[in-house]
């Protein structure tokens, strides 16, 4: 088959299936070994079967169920996982993981989390937006500014992953690393989604009107920071 | 670029940090500290996407 027959049909799929490639071989790296180890429970391997059922649910569904079933596939796959890894932590210890494939390990999950944060890659010009959808004109097409944002992203949930190494004990430090991941895939869906806010039709609010609507979010982050203010002082 | 993106950037970076204090606290087996400062990183999540979104379609 032609590479760019490949890519070509690759690019007609949604983004869980172009998700699924990273999230296929982080799987194969860091769950079905542990899973599939000697005196691994049932539940570790049905997690691990699930994962991939996730997966493949987010693969076939998204055509037909569009976002819904992204975000289903993408936290199912996550959750499976993470069942698999509760059920079997020993998988994740020393004697099984060694550090050459955690780094495989933590670069698959990188690339999963970057791949299903993103829109789907197209190829060609022509691009079926909908009727209602408006044209793109060339100031809308990505730029380096939404590089630079969705690298950003990338680079703070490294940053993320380089935490935690050191926590003892088998069942703490895989709820070091499931709370790692799931920060990192949060940072980088939200870099990816301030990137194409800026580039979404609006009416050009002025900083005012935006920092209100904002209001409730940032009285909680308010609220949040005073009450660790209050913790801090009486400790 | 506008204030209101200067403030998201500032956000999701602060929301890293936070991030990062949680899992240092997690690491030191203080669970109450890790999970106040991972509910200042979602917060401020929230927060960044907010301040972003767009107002009315024209």
């Amino acid at each position: 088959m032609r590479v760019d027959g490949l890519l070509e049909r690759l690019s007609s799929v949604g983004v869980a299936a172009q998700a699924s490639v990273p999230g296929v071989y982080a799987w194969g790296v860091t769950v079905a070994p542990g899973a599939w180890a000697r005196g691994a429970p049932t539940l570790a391997r049905a997690g691990a079967v699930a994962a991939l059922v996730a997966l493949a649910v987010g693969v076939f569904g998204e055509r037909r169920w569009a976002n819904r079933t992204r975000a289903a596939s993408l936290w199912g796959f996550v959750a499976a996982c993470a069942v698999s890894w509760w059920a079997a932590p020993a998988g994740l210890g020393p004697l099984r993981m060694d550090a050459s494939r955690g780094i495989a390990g933590v670069l698959g999950w990188a690339l999963f989390a970057f791949v299903s944060a993103a829109p789907a890659v197209k190829t060609g010009e022509s691009e079926d937006r909908g009727p209602e959808a408006p044209a793109l004109g060339p100031f809308r097409r990505s730029t380096r500014a939404d590089a630079a944002y969705v690298a950003g992203g990338a680079l703070l949930a490294g940053v993320l992953q380089s935490v935690g190494w050191r926590i003892a004990g088998v069942e703490r430090s895989l709820l070091g690393r499931f709370v790692a991941l799931a920060a990192g895939l949060a940072v980088i869906g939200t870099s990816t989604q301030i990137a194409l806010e800026r580039h979404a039709p609006r009416s050009f609010p002025s900083n005012a009107r935006r920092l209100r609507r904002a209001l409730v979010a940032l009285l909680s982050l308010a609220i949040l920071a005073f009450a660790g203010l209050l913790w801090g002082v009486a400790d | 670029m506008k204030l209101v993106d200067v403030l998201a950037v500032a956000l999701v970076v602060g929301a890293v940090g936070a991030f990062v204090a949680g899992e240092a606290a997690m690491t030191r087996a203080e669970d109450l500290r890790a999970v106040y400062w991972l509910a200042v990183g979602v917060v401020s999540l929230r927060a960044a996407v907010q301040v972003v979104r767009p107002g009315a379609r024209p």
